[in-house]
């Protein structure tokens, strides 16, 4: 069983956030594996351990080496391999031309089951993965929250509105993982260590294309007001000055 | 008359002879067993300064220093310790049917020697006397629950001293019961000899054999008893005494050590033949293993342990039995090279594990130099590195260290932001570097910390630069809590930010970035001069640099663990702060945790079992209208204790104390 999963770098949520010029600064970045994506990498390693076969981890990324730490933090967790896909002027917001350069390098892998996060954390588009079992002729099953793999089938179980949908695919699928699905493990500092040893394959792509839209504007949330805090001399005091206020400075009562 | 004649035709040294033979031969096999598995430990060498170590010995062991600090049971203690050690060559006296003092009259030593086991029965007689009073009178709370054992032994070599007493004064008499040889130099034997006197013959050899032969049966039922109990600590505290540890209190070991006397890299470590921490008994090291055989059951770190007091599955006292009993239970297995089912983590439990703050209390209040906590933390390194098994939430603790260098998860980059508009040096060449660590970087109540210490440094004239964002985290949370890898990761980088700074000198307002900078960098290359900001904070007032007047305002403060008592540095913030102190009953070297150290501030606390609410009752009990303290943690865990007892008495850094009352 060959299964590949794909990882996208997404800026950690705790990163310097700047607009500049309706332009969102990205030099001060600092990038870590998509949350769902571990969900997917998790998935795919118990599958591993459960019947055996290869986990191969694809990720498509810029030329910068920040993130091998990260990445190879996913071979420690039970990945066999990695796969970067360095693409000059690589940008996250671009799911086709994005799904286009995964295809191409998923077709020479020839995976039984492609697993991926239900979305990035950076973007939110929700879209490379379904693009990419397109593009592949793969049947699709997004936000699942429950996998097992029967007799060569994957089934899937959906948390839709208001209740739970259950799926069958026959074999090879494309599978977009929920935040439910599995819950990550630590990886013990043998692994760590070991990982090193494992395959990291760095591969130069061209830059690609499909119908993306340019980002036409950017800025941050308004920043907000100062608070203001009540004095009072007792508790009833400072409630007699709230209520009054919220009637007439804020209106709301 | 004397006990040395034959008995049922058998002459007495026979049948001595073969008593001897079992109650040695079986102490000897069990020594050499208890020997056999502590030699299954790790190599640790201990085998050098012999001078200073003869000369700790002398001192805690003869001496018997930290023993005789608990005035009864320790005073006790030292009386039937030093008595017995009078009277032992009378064993071997009384064993040879007299030959040894027929030996010391040649070369005329008898009388004195005489007097010495006199004195010697006398003394373990007071002693035990006044244990047995506390045992069986006093009973104090800390007993309740312990094995009848202590009793049994005490009454056993009550028999030793009585039976000895009474031989003295038989030997005074002669058979129809007269006094004939008088001997002064053995005054309670002659106070004896005057009970004894007047009994008829036979009555009074009967008393003589039965005195000799009870006598003989209890040193000999001792010597089989000493390995299987808590005697042991007979013999098992040599070891222990003279093979305490030279490194500073609290200071952890790394994964590997190279020759140079340096730690092995993170990338050169030989990860094949690394052993992560102890689940196995024979993954401590001997001297680890040793200290089973070296605890009395006192109970003192019992006393002393926040995790005991505020009922925690944690019992120091308990670990030290685990390691002798798991020892002896699994023995067989053991020295046969196979691995118990039963691991001694099983063993400990991971509850208790995982309840140690590490505070050293139980360290420091033993007599014994028995080391409690690297057990624990050994059974961390295993817990996390290997078998990743740990509370919950350290793992986003842990990600948030490897990601922005500190447990809360602040952006990295902002991690200079509390010192914003102060002016300060960021990276720049200066005299002190400050190092503010993650709780004065980021946690608002100890930004306020940070921020005045800082403007009382501008005030006096210190010349420091801060690192700003290439801060990282010093690692004393991941150590402590296991993960050894992440922390040398941290220290590793540090260490290089630090050396490319070009820094020597360090101040830092926490307690553990004090500690680990400054005891345990030294192993990754790191040596530099880390000095805490109540100690430079005392050095400014006293050289008049800070002209702090008076409070007006009574307080009392709370010694962190790291700095009262691992590091011993207990003056400094009184002298920074000056004037009256109401203090705690539990303070100094003996001051007791706040809750936080261990990573146990990241650990979640069940709300009855929260050590920071019993530290502030014990800071409301004074009476004082605030508490000073030099810890970030402390200070929160503090603060939070104080609310949740509806106190509103505040807690202040002892920089923000000073701040308050200087005078221009």
């Amino acid at each position: 069983m060959n299964i590949a999963v794909l990882v996208k770098m997404v800026p950690d949520t705790e990163s310097r956030l700047e607009v500049r010029d309706g332009v969102l600064e990205e030099s001060g970045f600092k990038y870590m594996i998509n949350p769902y994506d571990e969900f997917a990498v998790e998935q795919a390693v118990q599958f591993r351990e459960a019947g055996g076969g290869k986990v191969t981890l694809v990720a498509l990324f810029s030329e910068a080496t920040s993130i091998d730490t990260d990445l190879r933090k996913m071979l420690a967790i039970g990945c066999d391999e990695v796969l970067v896909l360095r693409q000059p002027g690589y940008r996250g917001d671009r799911p086709a031309a994005n799904a286009a350069a995964l295809a191409e390098a998923l077709e020479a892998l020839a995976p039984d089951i492609v697993l991926c996060g239900v979305q990035g954390i950076d973007y939110y588009q929700s879209a490379t993965g379904p693009m990419v079992a397109h593009k592949l002729g793969m049947p699709h099953i997004a936000s699942v929250t429950k996998l097992e793999l029967v007799d060569g089938k994957l089934k899937a179980w959906r948390q839709v509105e208001g209740g739970l949908q259950v799926v069958e695919t026959p074999l090879p699928a494309l599978v977009t993982c929920q935040k439910d699905l599995t819950k990550v493990r630590f990886p013990a500092l043998k692994d760590i260590m070991f990982s090193k040893r494992k395959p990291f394959e760095n591969r130069p792509v061209p830059a690609a294309a499909g119908p993306d839209l340019p980002c036409t504007a950017a800025s941050l949330p308004p920043a907000r007001g100062g608070g203001e805090i009540i004095d009072g001399e007792t508790p009833a005091a400072k409630v007699a000055t709230l209520l009054g206020k919220l009637r007439t400075e804020a209106k709301v009562l | 008359m004397d006990p040395f004649h034959p008995y049922f035709g058998i002459e007495w040294y026979w049948l001595l002879g073969v008593w001897a033979a079992i109650a040695i031969g079986a102490h000897a096999w069990q020594v050499g067993y208890a020997v056999r598995l502590i030699r299954l430990g790790k190599p640790d060498d201990r085998f050098n300064a012999w001078p200073v170590r003869l000369r700790e010995f002398l001192r805690d062991w003869l001496g018997q220093r930290k023993v005789v600090e608990d005035r009864l049971a320790g005073g006790a203690h030292a009386l039937i310790f030093w008595g017995f050690l009078l009277l032992v060559s009378d064993v071997l006296d009384l064993g040879a049917g007299g030959m040894l003092a027929e030996f010391l009259e040649d070369i005329y030593l008898k009388d004195f020697w005489n007097l010495v086991v006199d004195i010697g029965y006398l003394m373990a007689g007071t002693g035990i006397t006044i244990a047995l009073y506390r045992r069986v009178v006093l009973r104090p709370a800390k007993l309740r629950g312990a094995s009848i054992e202590g009793e049994i032994i005490l009454l056993a070599i009550m028999g030793i001293v009585l039976t000895a007493f009474i031989l003295e004064g038989a030997a005074m008499l002669s058979p129809d019961g007269a006094v004939v040889e008088r001997n002064d130099w053995e005054p309670v034997g002659t106070l004896f000899a005057g009970f004894m006197a007047g009994m008829d013959s036979a009555t009074l050899q009967t008393v003589v054999d039965v005195s000799y032969w009870l006598h003989m049966l209890l040193i000999g039922g001792f010597l089989i008893e000493i390995p299987r109990s808590k005697h042991s600590h007979l013999l098992g505290t040599i070891p222990n005494v003279l093979f305490q540890d030279h490194a500073p209190l609290g200071k952890q070991q790394p994964l590997q050590m190279a020759p140079d006397g340096r730690a092995v890299s993170t990338d050169e470590l030989d990860v094949e033949n690394l052993v992560l921490g102890a689940s196995n008994y024979t993954d401590f090291s001997w001297r680890q293993l040793s200290d089973g055989w070296a605890c009395t059951a006192c109970a003192r770190c019992q006393d002393v342990c926040p995790a005991f007091a505020s009922g925690k599955g944690l019992n120091p006292m308990q670990i030290i039995f685990d390691i002798k009993d798991y020892g002896r239970e699994h023995g067989r297995q053991l020295l046969a090279g196979e691995t118990p089912d039963e691991s001694i983590i099983d063993r400990f439990t991971e509850e208790a594990v995982w309840a140690c703050t590490t505070c050293f209390a139980c360290v420091d209040a033993c007599p014994v130099h028995i080391e409690h906590v690297p057990k624990l933390t050994e059974a961390r390194r295993h817990l996390v590195m290997e078998a990743a098994k740990f509370p919950e939430e350290l793992q986003s603790v842990f990600e948030n260290l490897e990601r922005n260098s500190n447990p809360w998860g602040f952006g990295a980059h902002t991690r200079g932001d509390w010192a914003e508009g102060l002016d300060l040096k960021v990276g720049e060449p200066a005299e002190y570097l400050f190092y503010v660590g993650c709780a004065g970087s980021f946690d608002n109540r100890n930004k306020q910390v940070s921020r005045t210490l800082a403007q009382l440094m501008q005030q006096a004239g210190v010349d420091f630069s801060i690192l700003g964002e290439a801060e990282m985290c010093n690692g004393d949370l991941a150590r402590r809590s296991g993960n050894e890898f992440l922390f040398q990761t941290l220290a590793e980088m540090n260490v290089a930010t630090l050396q490319e700074a070009d820094v020597k000198k360090i101040v830092t307002a926490c307690p553990h970035c004090f500690h680990t900078l400054g005891k345990e960098y030294g192993d990754y290359g790191g040596d530099f001069e880390v000095i805490h900001h109540t100690q430079l904070l005392a050095e400014l007032r006293e050289q008049g640099k800070l002209q702090v007047g008076d409070r007006g305002t009574t307080m009392t403060y709370h010694d962190p663990c790291y700095m009262g008592r691992i590091d011993g540095s207990h003056d400094a913030p009184r002298q920074a702060l000056g004037g009256e102190i109401v203090e705690m009953h539990r303070c100094r070297d003996k001051t007791f945790c706040c809750g936080a150290g261990g990573a146990r501030m990241w650990v979640e606390e069940r709300a009855d079992q929260r050590v920071n609410l019993i530290r502030a009752q014990e800071a409301l009990d004074t009476g004082a209208d605030e508490v000073g303290t030099g810890c970030p943690f402390c200070m929160t865990m503090l603060t939070d204790g104080l609310k949740s007892l509806g106190s509103e008495m505040v807690v202040r850094d002892v920089s923000e104390i000073m701040a308050g009352q200087l005078e221009a």
